[in-house]
């Protein structure tokens, strides 16, 4: 049953599906604190409940310019690798079960979403990305080089 | 049955490995009674749990060793090499046994005869009886017995301790995080001081978890006696091996991990370093080579020296032996320094002997010694004296987990540094700091010791933040690694804490200027700088190793320069009011929490690292949450004072106005058309100097007679009062007290109290009347002042 379960947000101005088992939390943040010459998509740390997680600023990941946190913005918390990571969302909308399949994603995507994105799914008369988000924490090779 | 079992083996194999120890020591020096007392115990230990587990063949061996060293301890058998030989063979036989013990479960079937028949074999060669060991008071099996109760201790698998470790870690962060959630919803006072004890109690707890995985580093040296002792006799060499320094503690997670390179380092010394007995002779050395290892704790470091009286590295030979390894190529040699020629064998694929031996080939190089150690954050020195030993120093921080660092700011945010790695903090506008600018970088001179100069707003890429005051700069002389160091310029030091380290994320760490992240009491998380990797960042060349020495002539003369113009440094009191103290007095300024200051027996104290220092306050300094504390010095001990912040630094003028009597305040200077107050350190020390006030001695009592004009009163008095007498003018009077000495001027009528008072006569003109003129002109103050000394200690004999 949990396969099913997706997160339906907004993050980099594009609505994806994440499946829900890749899926720690989803909190608000207050300001972030920043790290000097981090890689760009390093968004700054904030702590949650005495764990200090990492804020990635999908936009960055995707190929777009970095967009500042608000207060109380929404973030995706996952796991990777045993550190915490932190997913800076447009928006959250909703967390459903999808019965449709995953299919292959058909069409050209922007290079940045080909890397993220896994598949695709139908839900509610839309096509959405299914998107992983351990992708999301490396910079594409060619651009942190 | 099972964990007794495991417990038996675990406990055996400490034993086995102290007592090969302990047997070594013994042989070098039979007469040491302790030595042998202890290992008749340990093997004593071994026999009675052996017998408990039902372990026959253990229970023989051991049964026999203490059997033998029990005859030795009547005396009725004299030590010798046979018999310690014999000994170390149970030994090894046991060893070999508990390993069997441990991978079978089961004692194997086996013949011990051989070893136990060789303890009996006495050695009827004219042993010398030079030393035979007296008779006397061997303890009984009772006593043995309950000696062993003292260090009996219980036995924790390592990953619970671990997930001990882990837990309360994960506390100390929980109660931050709540403490300051506490804060900010503004709990009532009550349930603010039922959390406080909580915090007291977990941090009491903390502490005992480290030390829980903190063990002695005897432990670590406990093997290496036998080492030494086995592979000199492989070599036909003659080595005194001492240890010292055992009690120094560390974390067992360091332990694990400097072990292998310290046997490894050992081993190399008898290998290597010490010559064949032939050759020490030709060297004009003792035959008996010495191998010292030695721990000692500095902050929040162990060092770890093993010390060899051998031949020591030749760099030349090194070298030679560098390049048909082909780890480095001859051009590359050429430019290659003498220390770097030293670290060539830290290269990969580097082997100092001429052919790898047995021992010491093991595949296992200097250059994983090396990356052992800075895996956990240390470094290897090396001190060579070519000839005559080599000296290498392991350097290794305490713990892994928890350290104390540094907050300081930059760019508008904090960032903690490694306190192990701070030499010293100053202020940016210290008198002891020069800072030039020279092509484009910086050079911090501090009293002539020059430091690259590093900022971190700029390492970090980041602007400088305008909202800092640019006094509260300082510079942080850091040393990351022996033989290196920087000065790094930050906009303000904040406080030091205890923090949990944990690694940051990988896209983090690979900036390679961060060591981890940690969370303070405040819960906005803060960033562990690298020292190193900051060093490496700047690509400066931070090496210590052929820095100018600021000794020039120039600077000789600006310091002789600076000398003449004593120079004072202005700050505000809490008050709001200006004063100034002579800046030399000054060791530095420290800022610290306001928790580290606290009340003992009604006078205000600081504790700044591990120290405690008198404050200079009248009450207890309350307010805001940092105090700042001018640190002065006498060469002896330290007083703090208290101070709202740093103002200036200005030449001190010549013409300062005395205060009228000894005090807080010494005279009145202007600076810039201000008066200033300018503060008296030699009184503030007399305050707190010993601890202690001096006896207040008797007072001379002096009058003052017919002061018509009061210039007796106005300008004599104070200047007598500071030289410690009481004064009286005209008819006043002491009750019960005769003056010791009176003064009047020649040109006023003179009525003497008493004729027997001895008399002082000032006159008002610089020239005496006429040869027999005693009198004293009255702003001869030294003559006055001996005048009065002579007179009092005149009348008091």
């Amino acid at each position: 049953m949990m396969e099913k379960l997706y997160l339906i947000a907004r993050i980099a101005d594009t609505r994806v599906a994440l499946r829900s088992r890749a899926i720690n939390s989803v909190v608000t943040v207050g300001t972030p604190v920043h790290v000097p010459a981090a890689p760009p998509h390093v968004a700054g740390l904030f702590a949650l409940r005495s764990r200090v997680f990492t804020l990635i600023d999908p936009h960055v990941v995707i190929g777009l310019p970095a967009v500042a946190v608000a207060p109380g913005q929404r973030v995706i918390v996952v796991d990777v690798a045993d550190h915490g990571y932190a997913l800076l969302a447009d928006a959250i909308e909703d967390v459903c079960f999808i019965d449709a399949p995953e299919t292959r994603v058909t069409g050209r995507l922007l290079p940045g979403w080909a890397r993220v994105a896994d598949a695709m799914i139908e839900h509610e008369g839309a096509s959405l990305l299914v998107v992983d988000p351990s992708h999301f924490i490396t910079l594409p090779v060619a651009k942190a080089a | 049955m099972d964990d007794l079992l495991n417990d038996f083996l675990a406990e055996t194999a400490e034993i086995l490995a102290e007592a090969g120890g302990a047997l070594v020591a013994w042989e070098a020096d039979p007469a040491d009674r302790a030595q042998l007392d202890a290992i008749f115990r340990l093997v004593h230990t071994i026999k009675g749990s052996s017998g408990f587990l039902s372990l026959p063949r253990v229970t023989a061996l051991s049964h026999a060793a203490e059997d033998a060293l029990d005859q030795v301890r009547r005396g009725n058998r004299t030590p010798n090499a046979t018999l310690v030989t014999a000994v170390l063979a149970i030994i090894d036989r046991l060893s070999s046994l508990c390993t069997a013990l441990g991978s079978s479960g089961k004692e194997p079937q086996g013949d011990d005869g051989d070893v136990i028949g060789a303890l009996a074999v006495v050695d009827e060669s004219p042993a010398p009886k030079a030393a035979p060991v007296e008779p006397v008071a061997v303890p009984t099996d009772e006593e043995i017995n309950a000696e062993l109760q003292s260090w009996r201790s219980i036995r924790v698998p390592l990953p619970l301790l671990d997930s001990v470790m882990t837990g309360v870690t994960d506390i100390v962060l929980a109660r931050n995080e709540f403490a300051r959630l506490l804060r900010e919803s503004g709990a009532e006072a009550s349930v603010v001081a039922s959390f406080d004890r909580l915090s007291d109690s977990i941090a009491g707890m903390r502490q005992s978890v480290s030390q829980m995985r903190m063990q002695r580093i005897d432990k670590l040296f406990s093997p290496l006696p036998r080492i030494v002792r086995d592979l000199a006799q492989d070599f036909g060499k003659k080595v005194r091996f001492s240890t010292s320094g055992g009690e120094v503690e560390l974390d067992r997670e360091m332990m694990e991990n400097i072990r292998d390179p310290l046997i490894h380092i050992v081993r190399n010394a008898i290998d290597h370093g010490i010559e064949h007995l032939d050759e020490r002779v030709a060297a004009g050395k003792g035959i008996t080579a010495s191998i010292e290892v030695s721990a000692r704790q500095s902050g929040n470091q162990i060092e770890i020296m093993v010390r060899d009286d051998g031949r020591g590295l030749s760099p030349d030979a090194l070298v030679a032996k560098a390049i048909s390894a082909r780890v480095i190529g001859a051009a590359e040699a050429k430019a290659l320094t003498p220390r770097e020629k030293l670290e060539l064998i830290f290269r990969p694929g580097f082997s100092t002997a001429a052919k790898v031996t047995s021992i010491s080939g093991r595949g296992v190089g200097m250059d994983i010694v090396k990356a052992n150690l800075e895996k956990i954050g240390g470094v290897v020195e090396l001190r060579n004296e070519e000839g005559r030993g080599l000296t290498i120093v392991l350097r290794v921080p305490m713990t892994l987990t928890i350290i104390s660092g540094l907050m300081v700011r930059a760019a508008g945010q904090y960032f903690a540094i490694p306190r192990g790695s701070v030499r010293e903090i100053l202020l940016e506008t210290s008198d002891s700091v020069r800072i030039d600018r020279l092509g484009g970088g910086e050079l911090a001179t501090v009293r002539s010791e020059q430091f690259p100069l590093l900022r971190l707003e700029q390492l970090l890429g980041c602007s400088v933040d305008d909202d800092e005051d640019q006094d509260d700069r300082a510079i942080i002389l850091v040393r990351p690694g022996q033989g290196h160091s920087y000065a790094l310029s930050v906009a303000a030091i904040h406080d030091h804490e205890e923090l949990v380290i944990k690694p940051a994320a990988p896209m983090i760490m690979a900036t390679g200027l961060y060591a981890g992240t940690t969370l303070p009491d405040n819960g906005r998380p803060v960033l562990l700088l690298d020292v190193q990797g900051l060093l490496a960042a700047a690509g400066v060349d931070a090496s210590e190793a052929g820095r100018i020495d600021d000794a020039s002539a120039e600077a000789a003369a600006e310091a002789a320069a600076a000398r003449d113009a004593a120079q004072l440094l202005l700050f505000r009191e809490a008050t709001g009011r200006t004063r100034g103290v002579r800046l030399s007095v000054i060791e530095r300024v420290e800022e610290v929490p306001a928790s580290a200051l606290f009340e003992s027996a009604g006078v205000v104290k600081a504790q700044i690292g591990s120290d405690i220092f008198a404050v200079h306050a009248a009450t207890f300094p309350t307010g805001p949450e940092a105090v700042k504390l001018l640190r002065l010095h006498d060469g002896q001990s330290v007083l703090c004072y208290p101070i709202a912040a740093v103002i200036d630094i200005v030449r001190l003028p010549d013409a300062v106005q005395p205060a009228q009597a000894p005090g807080l305040v010494a005279g009145v200077v202007l600076i810039g058309g201000e008066p200033v107050e300018l503060i008296d350190p030699f009184w503030l020390m007399a305050q707190y100097g010993a601890g202690q006030p001096a006896p207040s001695l008797r007072q001379p009592l002096c009058r003052l007679s017919d002061d018509a004009d009061g210039w007796a009163a106005n300008f004599l008095a104070p200047i007598l009062r500071s030289a410690g007498y009481r004064v009286v003018s005209g008819d006043e009077t002491v009750e019960g007290e005769r003056p010791d000495v009176q003064l009047c001027l020649v040109e006023e009528h003179v009525a003497p109290v008493a004729a027997d008072v001895p008399l002082v006569r000032l006159r008002s003109s610089v020239a005496a009347t006429g040869p027999d003129d005693d009198s004293i002109y009255r702003y001869d103050r030294g003559a006055l002042l001996e005048a009065l000394r002579t007179r009092v200690a005149g009348a008091g004999s």
